[in-house]
């Protein structure tokens, strides 16, 4: 049966989101939802701060090239503030997990790395989350976490 | 639609995001340095000048029609596992088929005109 909607909402948001005490696969699972909430967050900021490239919200026919240009660099001049770089070092993070946790969950969705069922014995650790599987998962985490090292780079010269 | 086609489509997406995003990803940060490919004009892959190349714009547009189905469809599948009805499932739908429509037609129109710029 289906309960309400603020019932069924405080529940997940409650459980969900929140895998302490679960086990590593419910781990990337959260991390996976977190990170596209994340990204689908900065798209639509990107699509908002890449439309001041040509003036703005107003502009739908093709304006003088001198003041897309005034926008855009003042946009730019707005975005260029440690408090929006840190932003960008979280989303790198974000955007790279998603991307090679994505392609493990892609291949599991074709059938790939899933493993043999066998009898579920103690520690019960999930036998549809593979040693390759793992191996992506941290992979994943190394690679965000290098991406956000390398962006810290990029704009605070570290 | 099929449920499993949306699916398929956001896998597909997810793989096209890959290499559209790449390619973005590249000639922002790693196609010369990266202050002077966020400034309007003046290197080979500054702003305006990434717009004009129609190839770069070309999977700019391409990009944003996969981020725009595959995070809208993503918002989806989360909201439709919170609560399961007919009724929410439809309202949840159509919300983001308009909301998806308006940021498509937003951003090409952004690329459009930004590759009409001289």
């Amino acid at each position: 049966m289906a309960e309400s909607l603020t019932s069924d909402l405080k529940r997940a948001l409650l459980g969900w989101f929140y895998p302490v005490k679960y086990n590593l696969e419910r781990w990337a699972y959260a991390l996976q939802r977190i990170s596209g909430l994340a990204v689908t967050g900065y798209f639509l900021a990107h699509i908002v701060e890449t439309g001041n490239v040509v003036g703005g919200l107003d502009v739908w026919s093709i304006p003088a090239t001198s003041h897309a240009q005034d926008v855009w660099t003042a946009t730019f001049r707005f975005l260029d503030n440690p408090m929006f770089d840190i932003g960008l070092v979280v989303i790198g993070f974000m955007l790279v997990y998603h991307t090679i946790n994505g392609i493990r969950l892609t291949l599991t969705e074709f059938g790939f790395l899933q493993g043999r069922p066998t009898r579920p014995d103690f520690p019960y650790e999930p036998k549809s989350f593979t040693k390759v599987q793992r191996a992506l998962f941290w992979l994943s985490v190394l690679f965000a976490t290098a991406t956000a090292v390398y962006a810290l780079n990029v704009f605070f010269g570290v | 639609m099929k449920e499993s086609k949306k699916m398929l489509l956001h896998y597909i997406t997810g793989l096209g995001i890959v290499i559209a995003g790449g390619v973005h990803l590249f000639t922002v940060f790693l196609a010369g340095p990266y202050v002077q490919n966020l400034a309007f004009s003046g290197g080979a892959f500054s702003v305006i000048a990434v717009y004009r190349n129609l190839v770069l714009a070309l999977t700019l547009e391409l990009l944003l029609v996969f981020v725009d189905y595959h995070a809208l469809n993503g918002l989806r599948i989360i909201l439709i596992e919170f609560h399961q009805s007919t009724r929410w499932e439809r309202g949840v739908s159509w919300i983001l088929v308009v909301t998806g429509i308006l940021l498509l037609i937003y951003g090409t129109r952004t690329v459009l005109i930004a590759n009409a710029l001289t």
